[in-house]
């Protein structure tokens, strides 16, 4: 599974972060959030489904 | 009109009308009613209230049309330089009561919008507001201080009141000990009708509050220090800076965004918690793994800023919906917060629901810039409460909720009891001179580009 995060769609809700820390990095200045990394480790893909699931502008995207 | 025309629906003759006066009793009491009817029939709604306007509560529906920037505007046009827009209030504020004020950057599009936005995220991100942390839990100590050999507190006055306003003059840069004088009448006004015994009293108290701002705002100007209040005064918009009307209208968005949203929310949980005891020893036993999902189903159910206004900006259809420029449009978040088709069992609290995006910092570009702060604010005060008044019962006949729920979903009153337990320190007019000394040695109110650090508080 991979994640990235459509920085045109996020408003910096931060749920991201919040359900799954190891995953999403806020931005110091706007608390717009960045992936880690690409990759979501296997033991993440669930946190990463409920991430995504909570971003109340959808902004995150699985493939 | 045609068959087809019918079905692909313009509200506004099909059937799909409503009328409901937001701030009608019945908006208050019947709304779990109405929105589940309004989702199964009409979630996006033509109101003849208020001289017509959208009502859209369908989460779907909501989710679709809030974030169209391009063809929503916030704007208040107040001198009809523009399109003679009406910014956010529905029904809409007469232009000759606004006296050319524009109620800050949520009444404002994009660029102007933007760059108020990116001036003052730096104050206001997660960031910035960890670095706050101990002034939180120093504010809301001394709260829970004056009050704790008592045995009796009212959740509002004494605690939810004060710990979100005193730390928004913190993040302003204004005197802490002026926060008496922006609390009431920033509360009051919400929920005081013009016509009420207690209109000329508030009244006057915003005169004194707009009085005293703006004196700060010139002190600010003429002394810097750093704040919110000295990113408004030194923005860079479109290669200007806000004159004197524009920029008191911004920083009292913030006290109005900072005060009594986060008031509003912290007592509705509480009063919740107090009738619910068992799901209050769940959330304070297993506060780690609860605090945060149930701070967003609080948010989710109770809903503070319960929508918005908006004007439709160009001819648009979305979903089958055919939307005119000049129309009026209000967003529910409150409302799409109860939708049965995103959110299970929607009129009840979960405090452990997952995949909870709900609507109530808005959505789109003006997402609540003060969200952070209201998360740490509420979480900080929830977990004192708990803590500290693990018993606390709630009188439901002395609690007092506002009277008109149609902007703001707030309380004037919850009075509680419980077991009296040890003060920690100083009573909050000590606490606040302490915290004051630390604001300005460390200038606290920096944004997090220039200081990073935590604020040091030493006992
Ligand atoms: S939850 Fe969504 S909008 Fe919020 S920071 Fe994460 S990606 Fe952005």
């Amino acid at each position: 599974m991979k994640v990235r995060v459509d920085g045109a769609v996020c408003q910096g809700h931060t749920l991201c972060a919040m359900t799954a820390p190891k995953l999403f990095v806020l931005r110091d200045e706007d608390g717009h959030a960045q992936a880690v990394s690409e990759e979501v480790p296997a033991d993440q893909e669930e946190l990463a489904r409920e991430a995504a699931r909570s971003c109340p502008e959808q902004a995150i995207v699985l493939f | 009109m045609t068959a087809e025309e019918d079905r692909t629906g313009d509200s506004r003759r099909t059937g799909d009308r409503i009328s409901l006066d937001r701030h009608s009793t019945r908006y208050r009491t019947d709304f779990e009613g109405l929105s589940d009817e309004f989702h199964a029939k009409c979630p996006v709604a033509w109101n003849q209230e208020h001289g017509g306007h959208w009502f859209v509560t369908g989460n779907r529906q909501l989710f679709d049309l809030a974030r169209r920037a391009d063809v929503l505007s916030n704007d208040a046009d107040v001198r009809n330089e523009r399109r003679g827009y009406d910014g956010i209030s529905i029904p809409a504020i007469p232009k000759e009561r606004r006296n050319g004020m524009v109620g800050g950057f949520i009444e404002m599009d994009p660029p102007a919008q933007r760059h108020y936005r990116n001036a003052l995220n730096p104050y206001l991100s997660p960031a910035a507001v960890a670095r706050w942390q101990p002034v939180i839990d120093e504010i809301t100590r001394a709260c829970l201080d004056e009050v704790i050999e008592t045995g009796s507190i009212d959740f509002v006055d004494d605690l939810a009141n004060i710990v979100p306003a005193v730390l928004t003059m913190a993040m302003l840069g204004l005197p802490l000990a002026d926060w008496g004088v922006y609390c009431e009448p920033t509360h009051a006004s919400v929920y005081t009708p013009p016509g009420s015994p207690d209109w000329q009293r508030v009244r006057d108290l915003s005169v004194k509050m707009a009085g005293r701002l703006a004196e700060s705002l010139r002190g600010i100007r003429d002394n810097p220090r750093p704040g919110l209040v000295n990113a408004v005064l030194t923005a860079d918009i479109d290669g200007s800076r806000p004159d004197d009307g524009e920029a008191l209208g911004v920083v009292q968005l913030l006290i109005g965004g900072g005060f009594d949203t986060t008031t509003a929310l912290t007592a509705h949980s509480l009063e919740w918690l107090a009738h619910h005891p068992g799901e209050r020893d769940r959330l304070s036993s297993q506060w780690e793994s609860l605090r945060d999902s149930a701070t967003e189903e609080f948010l989710r159910y109770f809903t503070p800023a319960v929508g918005d206004g908006r004007t439709i900006s160009q001819d648009v259809e979305i979903n089958g919906t055919r939307f005119g420029e000049g129309e009026r449009v209000w967003l529910s978040w409150a409302m799409s917060n109860r939708d049965a088709s995103v959110f299970d069992d929607p009129h009840t609290v979960r405090m452990d629901r997952t995949g909870n995006r709900h609507a109530s910092f808005g959505l789109g570009i003006h997402r609540c810039i003060g969200s952070n702060v209201a998360r740490a604010t509420f979480k900080t005060m929830l977990r004192a409460v708990l803590d500290r008044m693990p018993d606390f019962a709630c009188d439901p006949a002395r609690a007092v909720h506002y009277d008109t729920t149609g902007v703001i979903n707030g309380m004037k009153h919850l009075p509680a009891t419980f077991t009296p337990g040890e003060r920690l320190g100083a009573g909050l007019a000590e606490t606040l001179t302490k915290l004051q000394r630390a604001v300005d040695e460390q200038r606290l109110a920096e944004p997090v580009t220039v200081r990073r650090e935590r604020a040091v508080l030493d006992d």
